[in-house]
């Protein structure tokens, strides 16, 4: 069987929907957290396989020079990820000191 | 290529700088303001007046994005614009000279004058719609601050209204020109103002007469709101009641007028069959500013209220200039721009510095103040003068333009009609500024204005401290902006030629206007 | 430069010298001002012997003619004709003399210098409409002498009284203004030009002038003459115009129903009252009148309506007169009924006339204010004739003076107040008889009303401690008093004799003169009986009483009219700006422009209830959101 482009993308859709699903229902922030890390790899895998599959359309003769932005833009996200991961994890223990818990179901000052 | 206009902004923004970095605040701007005076003025008298085109102009790429016109810093002036850089440049200089010394946060303070001062010159010399627009946005938020941190009275109701209803007017107002641009065949799109001046001039009909009639309110609606046209008239009373004086000059007096400058530039030209056919609705809001504001300016009991009320009235007769569309009352609307924008400014000045010294503004609190400053006495009866329209001062000449424009011009049988109005708005401002003149300055007057020396009160032994009564404008540094002004106000109104000559070839060269018979 | 323009020039720099340098020194105030008016008055000699050219025009305001708009060139110039030189000697020659008098009259007032700088504004003003060659150079002028009226007006600044009268003055000014100023506009419409150029002028007559015009009095011509006719414009708008000209007139000079600001112009410094309220600035409506006559002989109609309002002042300023007792309120009422008879002159084909009775009303009325300003002086302040009395033993000077400015206003024969008043009764005579009736009527009312005056205040005991010991006024008072009251005597006759064919011919735009007309024998004889038996009636009634022994409220209290005015006009103005003012407050800025702001409160009022705060409700909704967007955007079509 050869793997196309959809196999990829079907195990990216899986990898986003159980991050999402984790995201909604997981009560403890750094869970969501990580859920929320495994969206963000999903939409790389999603890069990477476009990257892959789709050349230019005006060289045809060197299948293997491919469309690099889709790679270029997963170091992207990685990079910012790491960030958003310093950042993020710093604001939750800040969050824990404040607050002493990581239940997002105790954290709703954020209303009228 | 640079050009004299890119210092014109950049002397205001190196003020800023300077301030920012310590230099002394009222100094320090005062100065800038006075560059900047002495350059406009120097522009105006080597403007070549006969030709009536763009001059020293600037024209370099900003920013090109596919799928939009490109955006070009495109500075440049002509007859209509030229006066009005020179009455931005002395209306900055008098509000910051009128200035107190001592004002809190003074830094802030000067700064915002001169970014308002900044943002009005911009959108004057910028030829470039986009540019054009950001400008004056780029004015309102220090007119914000401004009321809201040193105004008076109400000030944060007051700044949120103001900044709220002009922000609205604005929105309106780019609604208004993106369906204009939007409107034009794809390849002609542009935001450059004298491209679009000259494309309409050679395809009058290349917007269609039904889009026209649709854009036009929009774009009405709009400037009418930025300038206070009526029913959009009532974020201005109370907005400059409770600014500080300066604030009140420099918008009443200067930033307002973009709107009115937009309509010529922009509003009419490129929208001139839709303009035709909603002409009958302009003029009656124009009567609703001569009648309706003009009376009720008279029912007000508050001086900064009732001339905030007044500057709404006399934009009608602007308006009706510009209604007009022809030679005269097209060069009639922009005299009377810089002329309303000096007596305005002297008005707004007058008025603070009249509650600042008797410590009062309502009407039946004041009286003989002449007696104690008859210095004031004198600037204040100029400045009413000016808004009456007595001859000799600079809105008399503006005013009898207009009137003879729309007299003949505006369609058969409401010309006359309306021009009846605007003539009766005379009357009207003569009503209520001669009995502000009398009501502060004539009859007799409240013992507290005299000088007392100490004393203790027999009753309760208490200390009074002594008082030097109420001052007059006496020092030198006090009066010179008031002098200024009304020199001004005189030199144009004994002379009208003289600001004439350069309006009146620039505004025969706008699309539509009738030609020479 | 022609040296023409100083006549302007001179008056303008004492003014602004005075205003930045002088308002504290009254010496050099003087010397500016009475130095101003002194060699504007040598110039306008030279004028009037034509050793002073007419000076070259230049462009004020100049527009091609565009499209269906006429062109619009206000050339400011000046003119030099017969017209002009005679009012430019009144108003130099008897503006010296009260600037010479105002020396002593008002030496004792601090604020003296503000007075001659008032004073030079006039003059500046006054000359400016004098030499105008257009409308609005004329207008210009025309609100400047307002504007110095107002000023003068209040120059008691701190008495309530005469700033309410200042203002006054000015609104109604104003208000009639408006009228002019359409009038002007509907001019220029119709004719192409604002010049009043002599030439100018009759151009526009023959153009306009119809053959048989209608009128409601005499010939009346057919309904279709109305609109139609070739050539020229509709009579119903040059109608229009010409009652546009004259709502000017109405207000300048204080006709009916505008003349309510004149006698309370009188609580300004006598020498004002002389100068600015009875000579000169009050004749300005009268003289614009015959400036532009050729445009009003274009409607019957309207010099009909001219000649009524004209006779209608004349006589109601009579009447009032009758009954006041403020020794300048009568004179005032005096002047308005005089100016009465000068716009009924016009009103009946009269213009030389009118300003030959301008002329001689100039002096006379000038001199009388002045005598009574001295009379005042005398008397400190006082201003009541009831409590003068016995004052023609005290100050005789005072007293012969007036006498004779009172003789020649009343019409004495051989007086200059004689001949003009006659030539105007010819005038009205051959116009209608009712013009007649009534303007002898108004002879006999003002016979009795100044014999009146002048038997109170003059004869019989003096009624008060401060009548008994009057003092004469100082020679820089009396010298013009005495050569004011010559020229009462002599300008009569001489004007009659050798100036009046100039007026004429100024006028005649057919090529021909105005016939001069006259009262036939008997109608001659009946103004002069009206007037001895004025004279002997007031006499006989007042000869040494204390009290008044006529008592007609509606006359002292001048027809109710200022009362109506107050009530209904201002009062009602102030309910309805109230109204207004209410409406914007609460109706158009309450409650629908701050309405529109609470709306959008309200509903974010009801959509926070959406937020719960709950990081995961968000969330849900979010991807919820998201997933709606996929679905429409890949599966919707």
């Amino acid at each position: 069987m050869e793997i196309t482009l959809n196999h990829y993308l079907a195990v990216a859709a899986v990898f986003f929907v159980i991050g999402l699903m984790g995201v909604i229902m997981r009560r403890n922030l750094l869970i969501i957290y990580m859920s929320l890390e495994m969206m963000l790899q999903a939409a790389n895998l999603t890069f990477v396989a476009f990257s892959r599959f789709y050349s230019y359309p005006e060289s045809p003769s060197r299948p293997y020079f491919n469309h690099i932005d889709g790679q270029v833009f997963v170091f992207f996200v990685i990079t910012v990820a790491a960030a958003e991961v310093a950042v993020g994890l710093a604001l939750i223990v800040a969050l824990y000191r404040l607050k002493e818990t990581t239940q997002v179901q105790n954290l709703t000052t954020l209303k009228f | 290529m640079p050009s004299p206009l890119l210092v014109l902004l950049l002397v205001p923004l190196a003020a800023i700088i300077a301030i920012i970095a310590g230099a002394p605040a009222k100094r320090t701007a005062g100065i800038a303001a006075l560059l900047n005076l002495v350059l406009s003025l120097g522009l105006l008298y080597n403007y070549p007046a006969a030709q009536g085109g763009y001059c020293y102009i600037m024209d370099c790429p900003w920013v090109t994005l596919s799928g939009v016109p490109p955006i070009r810093f495109h500075l440049g002036v002509d007859g209509i614009s030229l006066p009005l850089v020179f009455l931005t440049a002395i209306v900055t200089f008098a509000a910051i000279a009128i200035s107190p010394n001592n004002i809190r946060r003074s830094a802030e303070y000067y700064c915002y004058l001169l970014l308002m001062s900044l943002g009005a010159m911009g959108a004057f010399v910028s030829l470039d719609i986009f540019f054009f627009f950001i400008f004056h946005e780029f004015a309102l938020i220090p007119t914000f601050l401004l009321i809201g941190i040193w105004g008076t009275q109400n000030r944060q109701f007051a700044s949120f209204q103001v900044t709220i209803y002009l922000m609205a007017g604005s929105l309106i107002l780019l609604a208004g020109l993106i369906a204009l641009i939007m409107a034009l065949p794809a390849p002609n799109r542009t935001f450059d103002i004298t491209a679009l001046q000259s494309y309409i001039g050679r395809h009058p009909n290349v917007i269609s007469h039904q889009a026209q009639d649709v854009i036009f309110p929009i774009v009405l609606v709009g400037f009418g709101i930025l300038v206070g046209l009526f029913p959009f008239h009532s974020w201005a009373p109370p907005g400059y009641a409770s600014a500080p004086p300066a604030a009140a000059m420099l918008h009443a007096g200067v930033l307002k007028k973009f709107a009115l400058y937009g309509l010529i530039r922009i509003g009419i030209p490129m929208l001139h069959d839709g303009f035709t056919d909603w002409l009958p609705v302009i003029l009656t809001l124009l009567a609703g500013n001569f009648l309706y504001a003009g009376f009720i300016t008279i029912a007000q009991k508050e001086l900064p209220t009732m001339i905030g009320f007044s500057s709404i009235m006399h934009m009608g007769y602007l308006f009706l200039g510009i209604a007009c569309w022809n030679t005269i009352g097209i060069s009639g609307a922009v005299l009377l721009m810089v002329a309303h924008g000096l007596s305005a400014a002297l008005l707004f000045g007058l008025s603070g510095e009249i509650t600042h010294r008797a410590g009062e503004n309502r009407f039946t609190e004041l009286g003989g103040l002449a007696q104690r400053a008859p210095l004031l006495a004198v600037f204040f009866s100029f400045a009413s003068m000016a808004s009456m329209g007595v001859p000799g001062l600079a809105n008399f000449a503006g005013e009898l333009m207009i009137f003879f424009a729309s007299f003949a011009a505006v369609l058969p049988f409401l010309g006359p009609l309306f021009t009846a109005f605007a003539v009766y708005g005379t009357v009207i401002t003569a009503i209520f500024q001669l009995r502000a003149i009398k009501t502060i300055f004539y009859g007799p007057m409240p013992a507290r204005y005299e000088p007392r020396p100490a004393a203790v009160l027999a009753n309760t032994r208490e200390t009074v401290p002594a008082s030097a009564g109420m001052t007059d404008t006496a020092t030198l540094p006090e009066y010179t902006p008031y002098v200024l002004l009304i020199l001004a106000s005189l030199a144009i109104g004994f002379m009208p030629f003289l600001l004439l000559h350069i309006i009146q070839p620039s505004v025969s060269l706008l699309p539509f206007i009738p030609p020479l018979r | 430069m022609d040296i023409a323009w100083l006549l302007l020039l001179l008056p303008l720099v004492a003014t602004v010298a005075i205003l930045l340098r002088f308002h504290r020194d009254p010496l050099n105030a003087i010397i500016a001002s009475v130095g101003s008016a002194s060699l504007c008055f040598i110039i306008t000699l030279l004028v009037v012997f034509d050793w002073v050219p007419q000076p070259a025009t230049w462009n004020w305001i100049s527009f091609p003619a565009s499209g269906s708009i006429p062109g619009l060139t206000i050339e400011v110039g000046m003119i030099f004709d017969p017209l002009a030189k005679g009012m430019l000697l009144i108003v130099t020659g008897v503006g010296l003399l009260i600037h010479i008098y105002s020396i002593g009259y008002m030496k004792a007032d601090p604020s003296c210098g503000r007075f001659f700088g008032g004073l030079s504004i006039f003059m500046f003003s006054m000359t400016g409409i004098v030499i105008s060659t257009n409308l609005i150079e004329m207008f210009f002028f025309w609100e400047g002498v307002g504007l110095s009226s107002y000023l003068l007006i209040g120059f008691w600044y701190t008495r309530d009284s005469a700033a309410i009268a200042a203002n006054k003055a000015f609104v109604c000014n104003r208000l009639a203004d408006f009228g002019f100023m359409l009038g002007i506009l509907l001019f220029w419409k119709m004719m192409g030009t604002v010049s009043v150029l002599p030439e100018k002028l009759a151009q526009c007559y023959h153009q306009n002038a119809l053959p048989a015009m209608h009128s409601i009095l005499g010939n009346q011509a057919g309904l279709h003459t109305l609109f139609a006719h070739e050539g020229g414009h509709s009579p119903v708008f040059l109608t229009l115009m010409v009652l546009g000209l004259f709502a000017g007139c109405m207000g300048k000079s204080a006709m009916f129903p505008f003349h309510v600001w004149l006698p309370d112009a009188m609580e300004g410094p006598t020498p004002v009252s002389a100068l600015i309220h009875a000579a000169t600035m009050v004749a300005a409506g009268v003289y614009m009148l015959c400036r532009v006559y050729p445009l009003l002989a274009l409607s019957n109609l309207g010099l009909e309506f001219i000649a009524f309002i004209g006779c209608l002042t004349a006589v109601g300023a009579a009447l009032i007169a009758v009954q006041q007792n403020d020794i300048k309120r009568i004179l005032a009422y005096s002047t308005l009924s005089q100016l009465g008879y000068m716009v009924m002159a016009v009103g009946c084909g009269g213009p030389a006339a009118a300003m030959f009775h301008l002329t001689t009303h100039a002096f006379y009325k000038a001199l009388l204010f002045l005598a009574a300003g001295s009379v005042i002086h005398a008397l400190h302040e006082e201003q009541d004739i009831w409590k003068m009395g016995g004052l023609f033993k005290k100050i005789p000077l005072t007293a012969w003076t007036f006498g004779i400015g009172l003789l020649a206003l009343i019409g004495c024969p051989l007086l200059s107040g004689f001949y003009s008043k006659d030539l105007i009764l010819a005038f009205a005579f051959h116009t209608h008889p009712l013009f007649y009736w009534v303007g002898s009527f108004t002879a006999f009312l003002t016979a009795f009303y100044m014999t009146r005056l002048y038997v109170i205040a003059f004869f019989g005991p003096a009624r008060t401690p401060a009548a008994e010991h009057p003092h004469e006024s100082p020679s820089v008072m009396t010298v013009p008093l005495v050569i004011l009251a010559t020229f009462s005597v002599i300008a009569g006759w001489s004007i009659w004799g050798y100036g009046i064919k100039d007026y004429y011919h100024t006028w005649a735009v057919n090529g021909q003169d105005i016939p001069l007309p006259e009262l036939p024998g008997f109608y001659g004889f009946v103004p002069l009986v009206l007037v001895v038996s004025g004279v002997l009636a007031a006499y006989y009634l007042y000869c040494d009483r204390s009290t008044d022994p006529l008592d007609i409220r509606i006359l002292a209290q001048k027809f109710y009219i200022d009362d109506f005015y107050d009530r209904s006009l201002v009062g009602g103005q102030q309910h309805a700006v109230n109204l207004l003012s209410w409406l914007d407050n609460w109706v158009l800025d309450g409650f629908i422009i701050r309405g529109a702001a609470y709306v959008t409160v309200g509903i974010g009022e009801i959509l926070r209830l959406f937020q719960t705060g709950n990081l995961q409700t968000y969330a849900f909704l979010f991807s919820l959101g998201g997933a709606v967007v996929i679905y429409f955007a890949l599966f919707a079509h």
